[in-house]
């Protein structure tokens, strides 16, 4: 196909080069420079997609942003297949490949339009909110369908292999817009010695200037871009951002920028794909530019109406005339722009219809002079054709546009351009809940108050002469980089004139009457890509939606991928007439940020795969990866969690770890363990103050083991700590609460008691740990070691030393959590891996065995020892604990939580204890977490009386064991319960003490 | 005692034999020095107390400084890095390793400054490059612009989903001091930060 609308010259494509591109499994060709929808255009595609709920045929209305119909899924690798994007923004490459997400399943033929020429009956107004509202059973049903026929593009099916990432950035300035007035105000800021950002979201710096035939103090707007641009490119402390779209504007002057780094070079591109910018700026400058407002008729949604601006700028900027014959509808001057280029590019123009009585501003009568007809005092009431435009109905208007005022005439033609003036794009305003504020000068919403440090300049502000627009611009430049502390200098070349023509005042219209009423004219759409029409509108007044956010929510105005850019504000003034209220007492609905859609990828940035989540290492890591174990997260850090042995399931591999531990000698990496070296004159108080035990008499070289407890009584910590000197003592903490614990110790002190001397530092990552254990651990830790004495009687149980192990500068802790001999060996981490290498080249004669976490739950669980947050969960106190020995109730300064162990709550008689559970049958492993009830005969709901915290199979006992929180646990020893499974079986075990293993503790006291 | 030779030490990147990568040839935008075996000190006290401040001008030939953020200084490499009102990270060339610790301590006797060494609990990674600024815009959302962040300043901030002391130590480089536990992480991390720029690691 040729491109038989493209022009031979004018525009910004580089004709000397041509790409070739496929829509809907057809092949055209276009230049650089062009996108989509301009290629499209050129090519004569007119039919673009197909309507949301009436399946009717739509064409490209706009050229921007606000585009609500041209809406692609664009390539087809399943991996970078991207939704949703705008025909109007999405560059041309060669061999792109794109369909039209609205139109399943073909634009041509579709069946939705089957649906919707029985009048939309499936969907009358306020399907989607009562959907919501009441069936909601129904409503999986209603959505599968809907969002098929919605047409909403395709996720990708597979991993995406892009780059994403995220940059931080502070400025002193952002700009956001870099039309005339961004690039005054970025260039003011600049000069002005501040750090200034400015992002477009257009591949050119420029914005309307690059579809525009205006000179600026006598120089072309193109060139006078130029120079701007590269006057920034030569300001060191300015940033330029194209392709990147301000999409939040969050309080502080927080702004999230994306940036869409190589879609326009097509998927083979490599690279970092898209980049999300978070933007703290010290003052923003909103230059974002209005979106002109379509004029509301009769079947106005045909391919062929379009914005007028949108008609100029494809031929003013790509050189592509969409059609042969337009008639233009205005209520303004401004849009005889449009009917100009149409006419010196040698098209037709067969009518302008302006919809004011008069028309006698400078650029009426050079339309006239030129011999356009000029059709004052009338409206286009209604579009005729079916896929495309034929022509317009023409009709007589009131005064004041409100009803006709004669009789229709048909101006054959193929396109309709429309301009209704213009809306200010104050979305970004928006985000922060500023409220925007009708203007009856603007005929507009314009940018309300705000408590953010921002300013805004040119259309935005309803701006738009641009001689105005540019001093604006300069003006917001020098007042943000005042505000923010800098000296804003004279920018002579930015004192610039620009001869305007003189314009009669714009009408105040939205919707083009017709000789039929609302409801029964031919449908006059407000919001194209939900497909909701004035009488949709009228109807939900109707109904009794008064506010504007009922009115958006019943009729779903506003709700797709666009948001409604280019049909809000209409809908707002047809609403607010159907009330028979003013437009400010109706006010908007709330924009919200994305501006426009943002890939999950660009929010992901490089948080996925690996980078999702930190993982902690110990520095013996490598080698439990050698050794081939199973490693289990806990908190961040990896952790073995036992090393199978070829062919062995997790249990046989367990089974043999814990024997191994009980009959001779294991090694755990005991690295992650928190550690908190404490030092002050007074932090053997503070110990005792967070503790609940007594720390006052703890000597030198011996340690204790310490339960700690929130205000609420319950136990949030435990661990064992040493004394070095008086003034000196390292506390160790459960691995995942290292980081909670040093908070709460660095809270109380730094807020409660700051007159205690003691101070507190992390030394987790400083200390590697070699966990020896076993009847051979001591064997094994003396062949390492020659200056420490490791007899029974000078090195007892809870006795530390420091000393020399396998060369390094050790401590070496005597405490258990096996209930074997064991020797906590601790060297700094550099020589982590060495120990650990030596360790289990001096264990092996004795058959030392490397086990990891579950093994070690294990064999504590066969002593009854706790694990705080697996046996616990927040509401436990020590009480519950069968731990009274740990609480010393009589210290100077009670203990934290020592006080809500006193609360009713906490001494009431049937709270649930912690027991042992031993199910009748050994090999029945109970799941933890099962409950308890006391009778399964009884009723459905059966009331439960506890659960199972932690169960395994104990190889040493050769029979399943289980600890749990059960009502008076305490005192129902040997009676019977019966846990639920959860299968649905029951299985029954009695309860027993919690001490499985050795009760009278001979093994480690050896 | 089977064990006579001296303990083998291995830094927090050990394994991702950076010696090795030095070697081969290159040219990256971001240039990375894992800063071996350095000495690290934590110094804590209140920095008004003229006995510490004394003592650790003795030990050290600079007193800690008292600006929020700021570093000094010291004799022989060292420098002090003010990390809260009342904590230093002493940080030493590997030369310093056997006796920055002793030395502070023995320095400190009867004042109310105390001392842990944390040599081996962080990694120290040395970054320097022409893309040094991208990537770390990329990692931290400080506000690492020479006008914030000049020569000399340390902070404490997020280093992609972790935490980090970051201490200017030139116009051209940062040093960035992360928990040994985190070093494998903040690799990863640098790796794909800077792929766009190359990664060049030096020896």
């Amino acid at each position: 196909m040729t491109q038989r609308n493209r022009l031979p010259e004018r525009g910004r494509v580089d004709r000397s080069r041509t790409l070739r591109f496929q829509f809907n499994g057809r092949t055209y060709t276009g230049h650089p420079g062009d996108t989509v929808a301009s290629a499209l255009l050129a090519n004569g595609v007119r039919l673009v997609g197909r309507s949301f709920k009436y399946g009717r045929p739509r064409g490209v209305i706009a050229a921007g942003p606000e585009e609500p119909n041209a809406i692609l899924q664009v390539g087809t690798d399943p991996a970078t297949t991207t939704p949703n994007l705008r025909a109007t923004q999405t560059e041309l490459y060669d061999g792109l490949v794109c369909s039209s997400t609205n139109g399943w399943p073909s634009t041509e033929r579709d069946l939705t339009s089957v649906v919707g020429k029985v009048g939309g009956r499936m969907m009358p107004p306020g399907f989607y909110y009562k959907t919501f509202m009441w069936p909601s059973s129904l409503w999986m049903t209603y959505e599968k369908g809907i969002r098929k026929a919605a047409g909403l593009g395709q996720s990708p099916s597979q991993p995406d292999p892009a780059e994403y990432d995220h940059m931080n950035h502070h400025v002193d300035v952002l700009v956001v817009g870099a039309g005339p007035a961004g690039l005054s105000a970025a260039r003011t800021a600049a000069r002005a010695g501040a750090r200034v950002m400015i992002a477009d979201e257009q591949p050119e710096l420029g914005g309307h200037l690059l579809a525009s035939r205006a000179t600026i103090s006598g120089t072309p707007a193109a060139k006078w871009v130029r120079r701007q641009t590269d006057a920034l490119a030569r300001e060191p402390e300015v940033t330029v951002l194209r392709r990147t779209t301000a999409v939040g504007y969050h309080d502080h002057n927080f702004v999230v920028l994306s940036e869409r780094r190589t879609d326009h070079l097509g998927p083979d591109a490599g690279g970092v794909r898209e980049r999300l910018h978070r933007v703290r700026a010290g003052q923003v400058v909103i230059a974002t530019g209005a979106h002109e407002r379509p004029l509301v008729f009769g079947n106005n949604d045909r391919p062929g109406v379009m914005t007028a601006s949108a008609v100029g700028t494809y031929i003013n900027r790509y050189g592509v005339v969409p059609g042969e014959r337009l008639v233009l509808m205005t209520t303004n001057d401004h849009a005889y722009h449009t009917a100009l280029d149409w006419h010196n590019a040698g098209r037709e123009v067969v009518a302008v219809v302006d919809t004011r009585a008069e028309a006698g501003g400078d650029l009426p009568t050079e339309a006239r002079a030129c011999g356009i007809r000029v059709l004052t005092g009338h409206g286009v009431i209604e579009a005729a054709g079916g896929r495309s435009v034929t022509g317009a109905r023409v009709a007589p208007l009131s005064a004041d546009g409100e009803s006709l005022a004669g009789t229709t005439h048909e101006l054959p033609c193929d396109v309709i351009a429309t301009s209704g003036g213009w809306s200010p794009v104050v979305h970004l305003t928006c985000h922060t809940g500023d409220k925007p504020v009708w203007s009856e000068e603007v005929l507009g919403f314009v940018p309300g108050e705000t408590r953010q440090a921002r300013v805004c300049a040119g259309g935005v502000n309803g701006t738009y002469a641009l001689e105005a627009v540019i001093h604006e611009g300069v003006d917001a430049g020098k007042r943000a980089a005042t505000a923010w502390g800098f000296e804003a200098t004279e920018m002579r070349d930015l004192a610039v004139s620009v001869a305007e023509p003189s314009q009669d005042p714009s009408m105040k219209l939205f919707l083009v009457p017709h000789h039929k009423p609302v409801t029964r004219a031919p449908k006059q759409f407000v919001d194209f890509q939900t497909d909701v029409t004035a009488a949709a509108i009228e109807v939900a007044v109707r109904e009794g939606y008064e506010s504007i956010e009922h009115v958006k929510r019943y009729t779903v105005m506003g709700f797709g991928t666009d948001q409604g850019k280019l049909g809000n504000v209409n809908g707002v003034a047809l609403t607010a007439r159907a009330r028979g209220k003013t437009i400010p007492e109706t006010g908007t609905t709330v924009f919200r940020p994305a501006y426009t859609p943002v890939t999950f990828g660009a929010l992901a940035g490089m948080e996925r795969g690996g980078l999702l989540d930190p993982a902690r290492f110990t520095p013996m890591h490598l080698w439990h990866v050698r050794q081939g174990a199973a490693f289990e997260d806990v908190g961040q850090w990896k952790r073995p969690w036992y090393y199978p042995r070829h062919g062995e399931s997790m249990q046989q591999a367990v089974n043999r770890e814990c024997l191994a531990v009980r009959q001779r000698v294991g090694m755990l990496d005991a690295s992650t363990l928190g550690k908190i070296d404490i030092q002050g004159s007074d932090a053997r108080e503070f110990l005792n103050r967070v503790y609940t035990n007594a720390w006052m008499k703890l000597q030198p070289g011996r340690c204790r083991y310490g339960l700690m407890l929130k205000e609420d009584g319950m136990v949030f910590d435990d661990g064992v700590t040493a004394c070095v000197d008086d003034e000196h003592f390292i506390m160790t903490t459960t691995t995942g609460n290292a980081g909670p614990v040093l908070e709460w110790l660095e809270r109380w002190h730094q807020t409660e008691w700051p007159e205690l001397d003691v101070c507190f530092t992390s030394i987790t990552d400083q200390w590697a740990t070699v966990t020896v254990t076993g009847p051979e651990s001591r064997n094994v830790v003396a062949k390492l070691c020659d200056d420490i004495d490791f007899s029974r009687e000078a090195f007892p149980f809870m006795a530390w030393r420091e000393g020399t192990v396998a060369g390094a500068l050790a401590r070496v802790f005597r405490i258990s959590f096996t209930g074997e001999l064991t020797y906590e060996i601790n060297v700094p981490a550099d020589y982590g891996m060495h120990l650990w290498e030596a360790v289990y080249a001096a264990g092996e004669p004795y058959g030392i065995t490397p086990y990891g976490t579950e093994t070690m739950h294990v064999l504590r669980a066969e002593k009854g020892f706790i694990i705080v947050g697996q046996d616990t969960d927040g509401s436990v106190t020590p009480e519950d604990l069968g731990m009274h020995w740990a609480l010393k109730r009589e210290k100077p300064f009670s203990f934290l939580g020592q006080r809500s162990l006193d609360r009713s709550d906490s001494r009431r008689r049937d709270r649930e204890q912690f027991v042992g559970i031993r199910p009748l049958n050994g090999e029945a492993v109970l799941p933890e977490g099962a409950q308890a009830v006391e009778n399964p005969s009884n009723p459905v709901p059966k009331r439960t009386i506890g659960h199972v915290t932690s169960s395994y199979y104990s190889a040493a006992l050769g029979h399943s064991i289980a600890l749990g929180l059960i009502e008076r646990g305490h005192d129902r020893q040997r009676e019977r319960l019966h846990f639920m499974t959860s299968d649905g079986r029951l299985e029954e075990a009695e309860l027993c003490s919690t001490v499985f293993y050795d009760p009278d503790g001979a093994r480690q006291n050896v | 005692m089977t064990q006579l030779t001296l303990p083998r030490a291995e830094s927090p990147l050990h394994h991702a034999d950076l010696p090795a990568l030095a070697g081969q040839d290159q040219k990256g935008g971001l240039i990375l020095r894992e800063e071996r075996f350095s000495a690290l000190v934590i110094l804590r006290g209140p920095d008004d107390d003229p006995g510490m401040r004394a003592g650790v001008e003795g030990a050290l030939g600079a007193a800690p400084p008292t600006e929020p953020c700021s570093s000094v200084l010291g004799d022989d490499g060292t420098r002090l890095l003010r990390i809260t009102p009342d904590e230093w990270l002493v940080f030493g060339p590997g030369t310093q390793r056997q006796d920055l610790m002793s030395r502070l301590r023995s320095a400190l006797q009867g004042t109310p400054g105390r001392v842990v060494d944390v040599s081996s609990g962080y990694a120290c990674l040395h970054l320097s490059g022409e893309a040094l600024a991208d990537v770390l815009k990329k990692s931290t959302s400080y506000d690492v612009h020479m006008r914030n962040f000049p020569p000399g300043k340390v902070v404490g901030t997020t280093f992609g989903k972790g935490q980090a002391y970051m201490l200017r130590t030139d116009a051209d480089s940062v040093l960035v001091i992360v928990r040994r536990s985190f070093a494998d992480y903040t690799w990863l991390w640098l790796q794909a930060a800077a792929e766009e720029y190359g990664l060049s690691i030096a020896g």
